[in-house]
């Protein structure tokens, strides 16, 4: 019977990346392909912090807490800098390809501009990252019984997979701000997505008080939604627009 | 988030079994024994769970309107019955078993035994196979004349649709009490809220309807199918048989030689799988015998009496006599040294640790027959007269009681042989739990003195081991007298010390100095836990061996061998002698060789060598393989928040793709003000 | 294979092949004719082999319901019955269920 709640979280915290996948990234191959590299890209990181995690919790006394604790925190913020590391790298290297696919194209224009690939990269770095996040908690959603024991919240379930959802969004947000940053040059953009990624996984820390890491966590997927829709074109007067269905002149 | 992923993915690399979410959500409940499926010619019996486990919610039955809870009551079914030990009865066990709501049943068992008798075996056990047949001594058939176990509920022979385990650990027992204290206890008849305290119990028996479906389904001859799974394995093991004369073991003993046979069971059960502790049956009779053979090494002419006797433990006897159906049968067709007519007369010790008093049981179908009645009273006075010099109360029962459920019986079955059965027991047992888990040293009477340590026990002689060894005295001087011996019977003594060293270790603590001085060391990494006296399947098991090793060590001699010759020397030079290597400590014995004419012989029922698993003379229990045998609990949210989480899964997805379909068609208008951008699929 | 771009005779042969192929135990073929060659038979406007591959159709058609109305009733009888026919039941099966009947 809790196959429900699987099919609940999973829809949850994947049905949005879904959404957007199906609907603007799956008609276009080159899309497709610019996000399974992205996804590639954090896997890259992931597999980077890991082995250097791995090897801190080998090196060091396994049975000190307190030096694990520590080693958990700093495992993470390497991790999250790592991961930014890589959505520099990424971002190199899809400017390399926009050389080449300016060159190829008969117009001399790339047929995908950078924030169109920021977001499709972006969504890339998002899935992977929330199905790793996600996957064990969804494998043992599965399963008799739910988390709470252990007197453990029984929200478990549904708040990882809340938490989840956000992280792929926060992702895709990101890498919009974040590619726009090194386009225009605008440092304090870098210095507020590696500052707001540091926040969102520190806020993890947290748990088990799901609701405190939950809520500045949408709070900030909403500002970067909105940071991201400026960057990529937006304002105040097309939102009017388009609630009034009208269309600019 | 990140660090869930660092963590998860570094536990991958580490292989880990459990992950850090399931250990949020389930307790393993590790010290489980479970009741497991054995199947007979015709039946099957015990317990089974569906594939993947058992679930349901816990209910803890304290009285009768907890068990209406589960059985009518309660809004939650499937419930798995939790069953405090004074609770676990026939009668709610077979309310429980005809009911659907129920899906598991979950003993917490404590030390203290019911005031009551309790006994799960049958009130005749091994009804069909014992000597009484239509032919022979009809009249007391099925236990008409003495009712030998009359409290026996039978539940042990009960085939329940779903799982029964048994939890011995009371700290894991107060785990999942006060999980159901927590969760799951009604206020006022009105169940908590959710989420409430459930748990799964797998255990799923391959075997299934009969051992002649299992056997066949298991050897798969011919036929279409693709697998090759054994389902069943026949319950075996090894019997053990010594002698202090060198007997061949390959060839046959001239038909002059004449035996005396003193035999015992070594195999007990109860409901539970591998959980016997067997104090009065069979550890009890063992050891008395174990006793009156190091009694009898001491006399110098032992070797030389007109007639030999031989020691005989026989395994799986609890399984409708599987040891010495085969002893009998191997006789029979002469792959055994030694023949049924070769044997003089037979002295079996059965329960024998209750109470101070002996009874010699005796057939009184045989001894219809004038010269085997002769025997038998010349039988009896040779164990009276060692009776009356130990002071020990021997007694024969009535001459028309049947004998009771022994080994003996399958020995007459074939041959009209002179013999006894002793037990401490004139007509019904007088042991209250017998094959049940309460059947331990207690139950026997065995007490020390407060503040001993375990070294001062195992050196300590209790009251019982003083009674048990002056048994084996009589026991010992009586087959002294029968064997023909001539010097004085009086300098064969028992050593109580011995025989309370043995019911300690047997019983109580294998894992002590003693054992560890008498047994051979790969034997004692069997020794953490309390030994247990079901045959199973694996052979040999431990018991055996140990019994083995005590039997040489008490007929026994130690040699100058070195290691090396003493465990793998050329059999041709050692002749009809085995041999144990015995590791010495440091502070007490050395290491040596010791050398006796003490043997195993296989221990499975001919009913398989036969291939005749509808067989009605032999044995055909098997036990069915299973692969998972587990426990835990854990928690269960409502209905209604799994249908709220869904719906709400649902509810995002279909929301995703309205708005994202919303935003891409109308990107143009969102995302217009950039003039050298296409439309871009925001 | 695009029917479409296939001559009348060759429909015709491969029709015809599928019928008596399916002679040979193995009504899939019958069930494929049935289905792939449905439209052709019965709905495409008439042309000279359509009345042939009909009849073809048809009997595939019939063939492929004897099939379903054997086989029907064998597994129904099977899978109620097996654990009733002891040595029998498990010498014609492929695989035994473990812990069932």
């Amino acid at each position: 019977m809790t196959v429900a709640v699987f099919f609940g979280c999973t829809f949850i915290a994947f049905g949005p990346a879904l959404a957007l996948f199906v609907l603007t990234v799956a008609k276009d191959p080159l899309r497709v392909i610019v996000l399974i590299a992205g996804a590639f890209f954090w896997l890259l990181s992931l597999l980077l912090s890991s082995l250097v995690w791995f090897i801190a919790v080998k090196a060091s006394n396994e049975n000190d807490a307190q030096l694990q604790k520590t080693l958990i925190i700093f495992g993470v913020m390497f991790s999250v800098l790592l991961q930014e590391v890589f959505r520099f790298a990424y971002y190199k290297l899809l400017r390399k390809a926009i050389e080449g696919l300016s060159a190829l194209s008969e117009d001399g224009q790339s047929p995908l501009t950078v924030q169109q690939m920021a977001y499709v990269g972006g969504l890339g770095f998002g899935i992977m990252s929330g199905a790793f996040s996600v996957v064990n908690i969804l494998a043992d959603s599965a399963g008799p019984g739910t988390v709470g024991i252990f007197h453990d919240s029984q929200y478990y379930f549904l708040t990882s997979a809340f938490m989840t959802m956000a992280i792929i969004l926060l992702h895709t947000f990101w890498s919009v701000i974040f590619f726009d940053g090194f386009e225009n040059k605008r440092w304090w953009a870098i210095m507020a997505v590696i500052a707001t990624h540091f926040l969102v996984s520190g806020l993890t820390f947290l748990n088990p008080f799901y609701e405190v890491s939950l809520i500045p966590a949408y709070v900030i997927m909403v500002v970067m939604a909105a940071w991201a829709y400026f960057t990529s074109g937006g304002s105040f007067e097309n939102l009017q627009h388009f609630f009034t269905r009208k269309k600019l002149q | 988030m990140a660090n869930r992923a660092v963590i998860l993915i570094s536990l991958w690399l580490s292989v880990c079994a459990a992950n850090s979410v399931e250990r949020k959500i389930y307790i393993p409940v590790n010290a489980t024994s479970p009741c497991v499926r054995l199947l007979n010619a015709t039946h099957q019996i015990g317990c089974q769970s569906a594939m993947r486990g058992n679930t349901g919610i816990l209910h803890l039955v304290a009285n009768s309107s907890d068990l209406d809870w589960i059985l009518s009551d309660g809004p939650n079914p499937p419930y798995i019955a939790v069953i405090e030990a004074p609770a676990f009865t026939r009668d709610i066990l077979m309310r429980l078993k005809t009911n659907p709501r129920v899906s598991g049943v979950f003993l917490l068992s404590s030390d203290v035994p019911p005031s009551t008798n309790y006994s799960p075996d049958l009130k005749c056990p091994n009804e069909y196979f014992g000597v009484y047949t239509d032919d022979y001594g009809a009249e007391y058939l099925a236990c008409n004349g003495t009712q030998w176990n009359p409290h026996g509920n039978s539940l042990s022979y009960e085939d329940f649709p779903f799982p029964v385990f048994n939890l011995m650990n009371s700290n894991e027992s107060d785990v999942i009490r006060e999980c159901y204290f927590n969760h799951n206890h009604p206020v006022n008849g009105t169940a908590p809220p959710f989420p409430l305290c459930a748990m799964q119990i797998s255990a799923h028996m391959h075997g299934v309807t009969d051992t002649p479906t299992c056997m066949r389904r298991s050897s798969a001859q011919g036929g279409l199918s693709l697998s090759q799974d054994v389902m069943c394995d026949p319950l075996s093991d090894y019997n053990v048989w010594g002698s202090f004369h060198p007997v061949n073991q390959t060839g046959q003993v001239s038909a002059e030689s004449k035996f005396i046979i003193a035999a015992s069971r070594l195999d007990s059960r109860s409901f539970f799988w591998n959980e016997a502790p067997g104090a009065d049956s069979p550890v009890s009779g063992f050891v008395t015998l174990l006793a009156a053979a190091q009694a009898l090494r001491k006399v110098t002419d032992i070797q030389d009496l007109p007639k030999n006797i031989l020691f005989m433990f026989f395994q799986g006897e609890t399984f409708d006599y599987i040891g010495s159906s085969r002893m009998v049968y191997d006789m029979k067709l002469n792959k055994f040294p030694i023949a049924l007519e070769n044997i003089d007369s037979f002295v079996e010790l059965n329960q024998v640790g209750i109470g101070a008093a002996i009874w010699m049981h005796s057939d009184p179908v045989s001894r219809r027959n004038e010269t085997v009645n002769e025997e038998v009273v010349d039988l009896v006075k040779n164990l009276q007269e060692g009776g009356t010099e130990t002071n020990l109360s021997l007694h024969e029962p009535s001459h028309t009681q049947p004998i009771p459920p022994s080994s003996f019986q399958r020995f007459l079955r074939e041959r009209n042989i002179p013999g006894l059965v002793l037990t401490d027991h004139e007509t019904a047992y007088s042991n209250r739990y017998y094959h049940s888990t309460y059947d331990t040293a207690e139950n026997m009477g065995i007490k020390y003195p407060d503040n001993l340590s375990s070294e001062e026990k195992l050196n300590f002689v209790t009251e019982t081991a003083k009674n048990i060894s002056r048994l084996a005295t009589t026991l010992a001087r009586g087959l002294y007298r029968r064997a023909g011996g001539s010097s004085a019977p009086e300098d064969i003594e028992a050593d109580p010390l011995l025989v309370s060293r043995m019911l300690y270790s047997f019983l109580i603590q294998p894992n002590n100095s003693w054992f560890e001085s008498v047994l051979s060391s790969d034997l004692h990494t069997n020794l953490d836990k309390p030994l247990t006296f079901y045959v199973a399947v694996q052979s040999p098991v431990p018991v055996t061996r140990i019994v083995q090793q005590i039997l040489g060590n008490v007929t026994g001699t130690v040699t100058n061998l070195t290691q090396e010759n003493c465990t793998n020397g050329d059999q041709t030079l050692k002749g009809s002698y085995s041999y144990f290597w015995i590791d010495g400590d440091a502070n007490k014995t050395e290491s040596h060789c010791v050398q006796a004419y003490v043997w195993l012989t296989k221990a499975q029922s001919p009913a398989f060598h036969l291939k005749d698993y509808t067989s009605r003379a032999f044995s055909t229990w098997t036990e069915s393989r299973w692969k998972d045998i587990s426990a835990r609990i854990y928690l269960v949210s409502s209905k209604q928040l799994e249908i709220i989480t869904l719906v709400t899964g649902i509810g995002i997805l279909a929301l995703s793709f309205l708005v994202t379909f919303l935003l891409s068609s109308k990107s143009d208008i969102l995302f217009s003000t950039i003039p050298d951008t296409s439309p871009a699929a925001y | 294979m695009n029917l479409e771009r296939v001559s009348n005779e060759d429909k015709l042969s491969l029709c015809r092949k599928y019928y008596l192929g399916g002679f040979v135990l193995l009504p899939f073929l019958w069930m494929v004719n049935v289905i792939w060659f449905f439209r052709e038979a019965f709905t495409k406007p008439q042309f000279n082999e359509q009345q042939q591959i009909r009849k073809y159709v048809k009997c595939s058609g019939v063939g492929l319901l004897v099939w379903i109305a054997v086989l029907t009733t064998w597994i129904t009888v099977y899978q109620t019955l097996r654990p009733d026919w002891g040595s029998l039941g498990d010498y014609i099966s492929f695989t035994l269920p473990l812990g069932s009947p």
